[in-house]
């Protein structure tokens, strides 16, 4: 029986040994199991088995010569077998132009993989670069949905207000434990609740109720909060107009209202114009706080996250509070960092202690 | 632009040539005011220029081409002509042991400023004796140019190059295109050596033709055209010095080349052209080299015959597709 010795494979990525010396001589004996050649990869030399008893009839990689993975290395027959005239040639030959050889070398292609389409199956070079394209990490496409509608002009909006105004995000942490109370006593919403706040906060700190209007900052002498509503055919922003001079009550029922009739696309234009702040939450979906953009023309909006549990520290002592996070973006043309803060501080003081908001 | 025929632009070429410069003169067979040359590419000239400047001589191209030799070197710019370019085998010495080498042998301290003008090619039913191509011994031998115009543009503005050239010159005309027109420029200008003429821009295939086979490539890649094969034909104009560079870039971009030559296969320009490929742009090519060349045959007196060995469209095409 005719046993070839195989080049091994000691990596993943080799491809080639050397090696670097037999331990038998032709003719010699050899005992299956035993080491007959010691090979080297890039890291690593290796003791080559025999991977059959017999007598090592020849060797066909001399030392010191680099031989591709799986190619022959020797060849073990029984002690009295002829060796067949001509040694196995394992693997058939690949026929691909000198092009195609040359773009699949340059991209270490292996030549075997590909399917020629060439005269006689010759492997072209447009062969190689439909491989080259296959590899290109693109995503196949399932369907395309034209850009239109109300996706349309949230695309433009936000991609213009992102592009105009350079955008800064505040976050503060907000005790709800009153709120919670005071919405559980008045059958609201938190966001009712949050619409308050914000009205009366803007009312103080107007400059952050305005819009930058080329070389001047526009103070709106109305309190408009617009409310994002997540609908069927995309994000709409009902506006409550007047925010300020109305009761947490008022808010909650028009609010109701607003939002009912933005789910079944039926607000008038009024409704949806006008606004000068914005809220937007998310705390329904779990979120914690995220960055929102403003939505033009106005200066900043509030980004609400959800109303959870948490163990905070009061004093001096470890309790578990309903907390919600606040994340303010504004614009930074128009307002510092400093202002900002102060009116999210005053929003989170109405939230805590929400019996100003009843006044 | 005016169109003339190849036969007018070589006559033009030589007539603004000699015009200009006394030292140029014609010497052939029958090129004179009685015969006005084979092709009638010299008629007027012997009456423009006188005889002393458009020599008969008797039926030896051997002297033809000795004279020549002997009065360039003497600073002389002779044209001659060889009545059928099949005959510059017995001028043969002189052309390639004496006009080549001289400016060799000599160290250069004289050159050999000639012009032999032949008529290549078959297809007019003429036989062995007068329907070869053999540029292929020429490019063989060192110190000699080689110039296969296959335009009217092309012979007037390589021959006034070749004249003016101070090496001799092989001027390789085709019988079968003395009579087709082209557009000539009134003005002057000359054709430079050594620049190919992409005759057509493609992607698919390169075609590599010369002389009368620039017409059967153009044909054959306007057929293909049609099925959807896109050709680039080039034509080196001139196989010494040959435009290696058009060549290359051409198979750089198409992959594919196939050589198209009148000459028989074995040895022919042809083979040089595909070696130059295969050393300079090997792993440019996307399929084996094609070369659509005479088989190794006499060319036969027979019409059919003569049409069978000649390589035309059909092979052409067929060699496209071959390696498509």
């Amino acid at each position: 029986m005719v046993t070839n010795v195989l080049m091994p494979r000691l990596s993943l990525t080799m491809k080639e040994g050397t090696v670097v010396q037999w331990f038998k001589k032709e003719g010699e004996k050899v005992e299956k199991g035993e080491p007959v050649v010691e090979v080297l990869s890039e890291k690593v030399t290796y003791e080559v088995e025999a991977p059959a008893s017999g007598v090592l009839r020849k060797i066909l990689a001399e030392e010191g010569m680099d031989v591709p993975v799986a190619e022959t290395l020797g060849i073990i027959t029984a002690p009295d077998e002829k060796l067949p005239e001509v040694a196995e040639v394992t693997g058939e030959r690949i026929i691909a132009s000198p092009a195609a050889k040359r773009l699949a070398r340059e991209h270490d292609i292996d030549l075997a993989q590909i399917r020629g389409t060439g005269p006689e199956g010759r492997i072209v070079e447009e062969d190689v670069q439909r491989i080259l394209r296959e590899l290109e990490v693109v995503p196949r496409v399932r369907e395309v949905i034209p850009l239109t509608g109300i996706r349309k002009t949230a695309a433009e909006r936000v991609s213009a207000s992102a592009k105009r105004a350079p955008h800064s995000t505040i976050t503060m942490e907000v005790d709800m434990s009153d709120t919670a109370r005071l919405r559980e006593k008045l059958q609201v919403s938190y966001t009712d609740v949050l619409v308050k706040a914000v009205a009366k906060a803007l009312r103080e700190h107007a400059i952050i109720n305005s819009t930058l209007e080329k070389d001047a900052i526009r103070i709106f002498a109305d309190v408009n909060i617009g409310v994002a509503v997540a609908t069927d055919r995309g994000l709409i922003v009902p506006v409550i107009r007047d925010a300020d001079k109305k009761s947490i009550e008022e808010i909650s029922s028009s609010l109701r209202e607003l939002v009912d009739r933005a789910k079944q696309g039926n607000l008038s234009k009024e409704e949806l114009t006008g606004g000068t702040f914005t809220i937007t939450n998310l705390g329904m979906y779990g979120v914690d706080e995220f960055t929102p953009i403003i939505n033009p023309p106005e200066t900043a909006i509030l980004g609400v996250g959800r109303v959870v549990e948490r163990p905070v520290v009061k004093d001096k002592e470890i309790v578990v509070k309903p907390v919600m996070k606040l994340s303010l973006s504004f614009d930074h043309r128009v307002v510092d960092g400093a202002p900002a803060a102060e009116f999210l501080r005053e929003v989170k003081t109405y939230l805590e202690e929400p019996s100003s908001l009843l006044r | 632009m005016r169109k003339i025929t190849y036969r007018d632009a070589l006559r033009e070429a030589l007539r603004e040539e000699m015009a200009k410069d006394n030292n140029i003169f014609i010497i052939g067979e029958d090129v004179g005011r009685y015969w006005k040359g084979a092709f009638k590419v010299t008629k007027g000239l012997a009456e423009e220029f006188g005889d002393k400047r458009v020599r008969d001589t008797p039926i030896s191209e051997s002297a033809i081409v000795g004279v020549a030799a002997g009065a360039a070197i003497t600073g002389m710019r002779p044209v001659a002509e060889i009545m059928f370019g099949d005959l510059s085998t017995l001028a043969m010495d002189q052309i390639a042991n004496q006009a080549a080498k001289l400016r060799y042998m000599f160290g250069g301290q004289t050159s050999v400023p000639m012009v032999i003008r032949m008529p290549f090619g078959a297809g007019v039913n003429i036989a062995a004796h007068h329907s070869q191509s053999l540029e292929a011994w020429f490019m063989h031998t060192p110190g000699l140019k080689i110039a296969m115009p296959s335009t009217p543009y092309d012979a007037k503005g390589l021959l006034k190059t070749a004249i003016r050239d101070d090496n001799p010159v092989m001027f390789f005309e085709h019988k079968l295109l003395y009579p087709i027109e082209g557009p000539v420029p009134e003005e002057e200008y000359t054709v430079p050596f050594g620049v190919a003429d992409v005759k057509r821009d493609g992607k698919d295939v390169t075609l590599v033709a010369t002389l009368y086979m620039v017409h059967k490539a153009l044909a054959a890649a306007e057929r293909l055209t049609k099925q959807g094969v896109d050709l680039e034909v080039i034509d080196p104009r001139t196989l010494i010095p040959l435009d290696k560079k058009t060549l290359i870039n051409s198979v750089k971009k198409t992959g594919r080349v196939v050589i198209v030559t009148e000459d028989c296969k074995t040895g022919g320009a042809s083979a040089e052209i595909a070696a130059i490929v295969a050393e300079e742009a090997l792993d440019y090519l996307d399929a084996p080299i094609k070369r659509v060349a005479e088989p190794d045959t006499p060319i036969p007196f027979s019409p059919p015959l003569e049409q069978f060995v000649l390589p035309d469209e059909e092979r052409i095409i067929k060699a496209v597709k071959e390696i498509m």
